[in-house]
């Protein structure tokens, strides 16, 4: 039951895991100290930041195995062990994770007044949780950490936020936890009726669970429970209305770690969970999911287009992104769970950066609304360069991340339909109308305001947090294979255990067709 | 003889202890009073050692009066330390309210005694002499407050609804005993099982026990006195008694159901679904509406009672042990976070003499008490089921059971619920952390002084370690749990 593979000799992943943890529990009893706990919060992102670069470095990505194996017996008489491993798309998650907790210090530290001392804490518990979730291979692991990411930014939206900062957080809360919840008894059922089959107490772990077979209607239920719980966090049309009201509400910090790493655990639990243990089921269900996905992904785009607050349009602009995730998820080959990979990690990237923008313009205008701004590119030309940049990457210009992305998940699609392929594609085309006319009403057309010369622009703090993620998004724009080799096998070993149940149905949009065809 | 008095030793030390208190009380000045709950503490802590020691033996004592084994250890090491907690929480409180009585603290161990016997009971005699010595000494404890209307109030309406519980129970177990001819749990079932035992007289008794419990552990429709009693009730006094009689009657429900009427599981497991179903029901609704924090957490726990309940029936349903496995862990898991959450109510109620236990009086908390503030969002949390909380284990390991007997339906109203309770729960979080007091309580230095004891803290800090730990390590208790009933059910 003892089990420690590891390529480095010390058990890197808990590392990862529980240092942030630790970090914040000190951090409570330095009360008085900002200094000191502001330091000690740098200190420890940063020291997590390494060691995720350190993981990448030995990581094996020749290999589709899961690596870094730690397994050791925890609640032995329920089937429950503390398993973490990582394979390469936890490996970039967990990078991209480490990465923008790290830059939301500098940017967090005099935005930030009141109370601290528990932010930072709470930020860096959250920072766990999130971590512990791609590392987890055991599901009961796995849905601790799942919950652990949801209470600290439950406290981060509702005592720092804005105005309406209660109803989001509530909103927040309720819609998770009510998926999370489904997610328990389906994780339980499972559990316990692999069990049935072969083994003497309940089955956690995902290794076995993977392995074992269960019946259609079983199938059916899990996945639906599983994938709802994920939907809410991804999210998905038409579970995404909690989305707008949490990134409005909550403080910068909150925004880019709900963008750049919260909705991606909700794609993550699909390709880690719903995909390989539900075969069946996902054969049956991806064609509506895809529907779906053109659906947010138009969706989102039309609303954004009508955004008056700048943030919102940002938050918007999230769920018609994350739209192309699961499209390339569903799409079910090799192609276009690399796009949907590649969509996260840059939507992390990218996205991040836009809601750290907002956020520092906040700081000096005091306003998010698009007709107070304009013109801003007069007095704050570094800015309007930074905003520039971010948001042609966004909007998918070829040699900059969003570009990868999008375009290897509608290839994906492509493979998988022709005419969904087509309507994703409009989804991009909208991306560039709201994102540039965003870009001219902000920064172009008449000054507003004569005072705002006085203000400075941005600071070398400030633009120490917006590099590295400009840096990244260049990197996986022009050389993406450094990204794509981490992924491929991962993504590879998923299609092969799928290719024999598509092989067995067929296409997946003929029977939806097919089914449709049964209602008329 | 030695052998049977050695059988009750931790008992007798407890009854002991509690008369010494009785007698020693009247002749100290009300400053000495104050150790009296450390004599009690230590009895109970020393009574719950003997009761660890004497977990590998398996006898059963006074003509099959009580059996020991490693259920009813289980359980009184439970109640011990729930009481022991109780005396923690209650030695501050008593001497600002001045009433520091060692009455208090005999009356606890008393009440202690009583639920240590029901739980070992395996005769309705012996059961029924434990269940009325710990519904008395409630009472009394309920209305200890006798200056203040709403603790008479709390007393009277325990008293009366308790009297005509006992009395249901007492019928049923008279028709049991009618039909078999004994009063001994392993003659009643085997005659309930073999013999030809009338169906109609059978599913009266079997109503009316289920009545006689479902007041005791305050299920719906019997659960009305719950919030008034736990709100007249002095705060302190009311953490003990939300908890310790709730035990104590799982314990012998547990029992009762599955070594006596187990063979009947078809006439009870609807009923008892029935009534799960209508307790989640009331205590998620009901708790939505309040604003007293005592009387939420009564409705509260009532939805707690509903899910156990739900364990219950899955126990019944299957004869499988899970399910009785996760009622131990989750009783365990209920004691430290519903004592902890009202030894907040002390702590505050101690600091601030104009403090209501309404949620207004909790705004802005977080501010003045950042320690107090976490821990009672960690115990709501917990109450809510979030990991990693013992409360979550708790509802996990229910909700497994649920489940695997095949109930999975029930499993998903349970979860609605718990996302309902999610609303009241964190309410509490929300006016600590999230509102300002619309007129600020300012309580002097003197108070604040004068609120401080470390027993308090002790207590508190008890609670919040026992529902970190049982979240994070629970092993050594699930392996317990599952230990304990192991003997019960044979499988």
């Amino acid at each position: 039951m003892y089990e420690f593979q590891s390529q480095i000799g010390f058990p890197i992943l808990t590392l990862l895991t529980f240092l942030p943890a630790v970090g914040g529990l000190a951090i409570l009893f330095m009360r008085g100290k900002p200094r000191l706990y502001k330091s000690l919060t740098l200190a420890v992102t940063g020291v997590n930041f390494i060691l995720s670069l350190v993981l990448i470095f030995y990581f094996d990505r020749y290999s589709a195995d899961m690596q870094f194996v730690e397994k050791v017996p925890w609640i032995s008489s329920l089937g429950i062990s503390y398993h973490m491993a990582v394979d390469g798309i936890s490996v970039l998650l967990i990078m991209l994770t480490s990465l923008l907790s790290l830059i939301i210090v500098p940017a967090s530290w005099n935005y930030i007044k009141d109370r601290e001392m528990q932010f930072f804490a709470a930020f860096l518990f959250l920072e766990t949780g999130m971590i512990g979730v791609f590392c987890a291979r055991d599901l009961f692991l796995f849905y601790v950490f799942w919950e652990i990411m949801l209470i600290p930014m439950y406290f981060i939206i509702g005592v720092w936020g804005g105005p309406r900062r209660i109803y989001a957080a509530i909103k927040f809360f309720l819609f998770t936890f009510a998926g999370s919840l489904l997610m328990l008894i389906a994780i339980v059922a499972i559990a316990y009726l692999a069990r049935a089959n072969q083994y003497a107490t309940p089955v956690f772990d995902m290794d076995l669970l993977e392995k074992a077979t269960f019946s259609y209607s079983v199938q059916i239920f899990a996945f639906l429970a599983f994938f709802i719980a994920f939907a809410v966090k991804v999210p998905m049309w038409p579970l995404h209305t909690w989305l707008p009201d949490a990134h409005v509400e909550a403080p910068t910090a909150g925004s880019v770690i709900l963008a750049g790493v919260m909705l991606k655990v909700g794609g993550y639990g699909m390709l880690r969970l719903c995909i390989p243990l539900f075969p069946d089921a996902v054969v049956a269900i991806a064609p509506y999911i895809l529907v779906l996905s053109l659906i947010a992904i138009v969706y989102g785009a039309l609303v954004s287009l009508v955004q008056k607050d700048l943030k919102k349009l940002v938050a918007y602009s999230s769920v018609s992104h994350m739209g192309f995730v699961t499209a390339g998820i569903f799409a079910l080959n090799v192609i276009g769970i690399e796009g949907g990979i590649m969509v996260m990690f840059s939507h992390g990237l990218l996205t991040g950066a836009l809601f750290l923008m907002v956020g520092f313009m906040y700081e000096r205008l005091h306003t998010r609304e698009i007709a107070d701004m304009g013109g801003l590119a007069g007095p704050f030309p570094v800015m309007a360069g930074f905003l520039l940049f971010f948001t042609l990457a966004s909007l998918g210009l070829p040699g900059l991340s969003g570009f990868v992305g999008e375009f290897l998940s509608l290839v994906g699609l492509f493979t998988y339909n022709k005419a969904m392929a087509a309507v994703a594609s409009i989804g991009i085309i909208l991306a560039a109308a709201y994102l540039l006319w965003m870009f001219q009403r902000v920064m172009f057309t008449n000054l507003r305001d004569d005072k705002w010369y006085k203000f400075p622009d941005f600071s070398l703090r400030e633009m120490a947090s917006l590099l590295p993620l400009g840096f990244l998004a260049i990197w996986a724009g022009v050389y993406p294979n450094t990204f794509l080799q981490l992924i491929q096998p991962s993504a590879t070993r998923i299609t092969e255990k799928m290719a024999p149940y598509l092989a067995e149905h067929g296409g997946a949009i003929e029977r939806l067709f097919a089914s449709l065809g049964g209602l008329f | 003889m030695q052998h049977q008095l050695l059988a009750i030793m931790p008992e007798l030390m407890l009854i002991a202890t509690a008369v010494v208190i009785l007698l020693v009380d009247p002749l100290l000045p009300v400053d000495g009073r104050r150790g009296l709950s450390w004599l009690g503490i230590a009895a109970s802590l020393t009574a719950a050692y003997a009761t660890w020691i004497s977990r590998g033996e398996e006898f059963t004592a006074f003509s099959h009066g009580i059996a020991l084994d490693k259920y009813s250890v289980f359980f009184k090491i439970l109640l011990l330390i729930v009481a022991a907690m109780a005396m923690l929480l209650s030695e501050k409180h008593l001497f600002l309210k001045k009433r520091l009585l060692g009455d208090y603290y005999g009356l606890v161990l008393f009440t202690t005694v009583g639920m240590m016997i029901m739980v070992e009971a395996i005769d309705l005699i012996t059961f029924f002499v434990g269940l009325e010595l710990m519904a008395l000494t409630v009472y009394l404890l309920a209305g200890f407050f006798r200056y203040e209307e709403r603790s008479i109030e709390a007393a009277l309406k325990y008293f009366l609804g308790g009297a005509f519980a006992s009395n249901f129970l007492l019928f049923g177990m008279a028709i049991l005993y009618g039909l078999s001819g004994s009063t001994n749990y392993q003659e009643i079932s085997d005659a309930v099982r073999l013999g030809p035992a009338p169906a109609g007289p059978l599913a009266i008794a079997v109503i009316l026990i289920l009545a006689g419990f479902a007041f005791k552990i305050s299920a719906v429709p019997f659960h009305n006195w719950a919030p008034d009693v736990y709100q007249g009730s002095p705060t302190p006094a009311a953490a003990f008694l939300s908890v310790g009689p709730k035990i104590a009657g799982f314990a012998a429900i547990l029992k009762f159901f599955t070594l006596i009427l187990g063979s009947q599981s078809g006439t009870w497991v609807p009923m008892m679904i029935a009534l799960s179903l209508a307790t989640m029901l009331v205590g998620a609704t009901m708790a939505l509406l309040q604003k007293d924090l005592k009387r939420m957490l009564a409705f509260s726990s009532i939805g707690h009672v509903g899910y156990l309940l739900l364990a219950v029936v899955a126990t019944g349903h299957t004869g499988r042990n899970l399910g009785m496995a996760a009622i131990l862990f989750y009783l365990a898991a209920y004691a430290f976070m519903n004592m902890g959450a009202f030894g907040v109510l002390v702590f505050m109620a101690n600091r601030r003499p104009g403090f209501r236990d309404t949620l207004d009086d909790m705004a802005g908390l977080a501010r003045r008490y950042p320690w107090a503030a976490a821990i009672m969002s960690l115990f709501m949390l917990s109450l809510t089921g979030v990991p990693p909380t013992a409360g979550f284990l708790a509802k996990f390991y229910l909700f497994s059971a649920v489940v695997d007997s095949g109930f999975a339906w029930l499993a998903v109203i349970g979860a609605l619920f718990s996302l309902v309770s999610a609303f009241f729960y964190l309410r509490v979080i929300i006016y600590m952390y999230m509102r300002e007091p619309e007129t600020e309580l300012v309580e002097s230095e003197a108070d604040l002084e004068a609120g401080k004891s470390w027993d308090l803290d002790l207590g508190l800090a008890v609670a919040a370690a026992g529902v970190i730990l049982l979240g994070i390590l629970p092993a050594p208790v699930v392996n317990a749990a599952q230990d304990a009933v192991v003997k019960l059910l044979g499988n």
